[in-house]
């Protein structure tokens, strides 16, 4: 045996030893694998600048802070977008708390408010975002399991059904805002549930705990034609979001923080939504959940305690 | 043992280069599918039209006469002028069939009476005025103008009236803070109900969800998730 060592380190040195063969095909392995495992970045187009990266969390930003970045996002929508939009960071009034009643009398199952919501909210067109669903139900069922939310016949409502829009549900207990690992969601004084969209990590753990199914995820840069973009934007509300971020319904905090009303209220053609401050003894809300048939809070029994009531006329 | 020295190491060698230049290669190959997207590729998205604008519409689909006064529409207030045609301090007949079904004037034939099941309602003085045809009345004697008329529907439909003026009925635009008058506007019963015939009539449905890659002939049957 002795002997034949020697010779083998010969015949190695004239052409490759296995030892230098495993460390190359292993190098050009390793670089292949790198590529591979970063081309997602080739994907990543809103990595604007090092002022996003490097923005603090919404809490701790000082007002001087806050014009900053409304300005960064004003110039990104209008490099994006060609017009130059409104950005404001509305906050909680006092006295206010929201609450959202749905009259399932009157609901015929338009879906207008879908459309409007998508409008006004600048969710992505393709793929589609949408926040609020349309359930049709047979009559004489609760029952979410029949649902479709498909229905496409000539004319709406159909005989034997009715129909429940479910949206964001802004839980009084809200299970998405405890699964989120870096407090990128959050319940403020006036009830919204809202998201900060620059802290979002998009890891949906939220749209798993979300019992409605409200929140929808980003999973390619959103679409927004140029001229249906709504200007009218809040920080927490309807800026547009990026790819691999969360949103959801915020009962349009743009214009209810601003006094109006939401806009799937304003486009409903039966007058099927009401909205309002619950802590306002005049208000309709305070009136409806006094005086009419406040049917359910929708999966009640998940201790939720939605501040979304479902309603019947008669 | 059966060990031979190499005869020929530089073919050897050649035959070395080769299969690393084979190995590199291949590894090129892939890196290329890898960045051109080829390998796994997936299908391009379904194009999505974008929703009719008429869904977008916040306008109510009717009209009332405070409307028209408001927007100075000369056309539609013509229809008002009942005494261009109707003699004054004569009520107009009506005249009904044998049934006992009312017969609608040609000049009115845009009317479709509606109101209230089994032909019941069918005595136009019920809302009309006819001492005077250009404001309505109330049964109990109360004269009621064109661009107010709630108290009127109020009359028979008194729950959906008390409904409706604490903002639970109809539509209100504008504000949820009902604090100033001005900010808000209250939509009249007109404005949703066809005051001859109030029952909504039903309209097409906006469409429904578009699922990513869904498949068109399964999409109709797709589940709820």
């Amino acid at each position: 045996m002795a002997p034949n060592s020697p010779s083998l380190d010969k015949t190695s040195d004239a052409a490759m030893s296995r030892r230098n063969f495993l460390r190359g095909s292993a190098a050009v392995g390793g670089l292949t694998a790198l590529a591979a495992s970063l081309s997602p970045l080739r994907e990543l187009h809103d990595f604007t600048n090092t002022d996003q990266f490097l923005q603090k969390y919404y809490k701790e930003l000082t007002p001087d802070d806050m014009a900053k970045v409304l300005k960064r996002i004003e110039s990104e929508v209008e490099k994006n977008y060609g017009v130059r939009p409104h950005v404001r960071d509305l906050k909680p009034m006092d006295g206010v708390e929201f609450v959202y009643c749905l009259n399932l009398t009157r609901c015929i199952g338009c879906r207008k408010c879908v459309h409007a919501c998508v409008n006004e909210n600048n969710q992505s067109r393709s793929p589609e975002i949408q926040y609020i669903r349309v359930l049709k139900l047979p009559h004489g069922s609760m029952d979410v399991e029949k649902a479709d939310q498909n229905y496409a016949p000539a004319s709406v409502p159909e005989k034997g059904f009715f129909y429940m829009p479910v949206q964001c549900q802004q839980c009084k207990n809200p299970p998405c805002v405890k699964v989120c690992p870096v407090h990128a969601t959050w319940q403020e004084k006036d009830g919204i549930t809202v998201i900060d969209y620059d802290w979002c990590i998009g890891c949906r753990y939220c749209e798993a705990a979300c019992p409605y199914f409200a929140r929808r995820f980003n999973f390619t840069k959103p679409e927004i034609p140029k001229d249906r973009l709504n200007t009218n934007m809040a920080y927490l509300g309807n800026r547009p979001r990026k790819q691999g971020v969360m949103e959801k319904c915020h009962f349009c905090i743009q214009r209810t923080r601003a006094g109006r009303y939401p806009a799937c209220l304003e486009v409903c053609p039966v007058g099927a939504r009401k909205f309002g401050n619950i802590l306002d003894p005049n208000s309709e809300v305070s009136y409806i959940l006094r005086e009419k048939r406040v049917f359910i809070q929708l999966k009640e029994e998940m201790g939720t305690s939605p501040r979304f009531f479902y309603y019947f006329d008669k | 043992m059966n060990y031979s020295p190499p005869s020929a190491p530089n073919e050897k060698a050649a035959r070395t280069n080769l299969m690393l230049v084979g190995i590199a290669v291949g590894f090129l190959v892939f890196a290329a599918l890898f960045t051109k997207n080829l390998w796994g590729r997936v299908e391009p998205r379904k194009e999505i039209p974008l929703v009719d604008k008429k869904f977008l519409e916040t306008t109510p689909w009717r009209k009332t006469y405070a409307d028209f006064v408001k927007a100075k529409d000369k056309d539609a207030l013509e229809d008002y002028d009942c005494y261009g045609c109707h003699e004054k301090n004569k009520a107009p007949p009506i005249r009904y069939d044998k049934a006992g079904k009312i017969l609608i004037p040609k000049e009115h034939s845009d009317i479709v009476m509606g109101h209230g099941s089994h032909d019941r309602n069918n005595l136009c003085f019920n809302c009309h005025n006819e001492q005077n045809l250009t404001t309505l009345q109330v049964r109990d004697g109360r004269e009621v103008k064109f661009d107010n008329i709630p108290p009127l529907c109020g009359s028979c439909h008194g729950p959906t009236y008390r409904d409706w003026e604490a903002g639970a009925h109809g539509r209100i635009s504008g504000s949820w803070n009902h604090a100033n008058e001005a900010d808000f506007t209250r939509l009249s019963c007109a404005n949703c109900h066809n005051p001859h015939a109030p029952k909504i009539p039903t309209r097409e449905p906006a469409p429904g969800p578009h699922l990513l890659r869904a498949n068109p002939e399964t999409h109709a049957t797709e589940a709820t998730h």
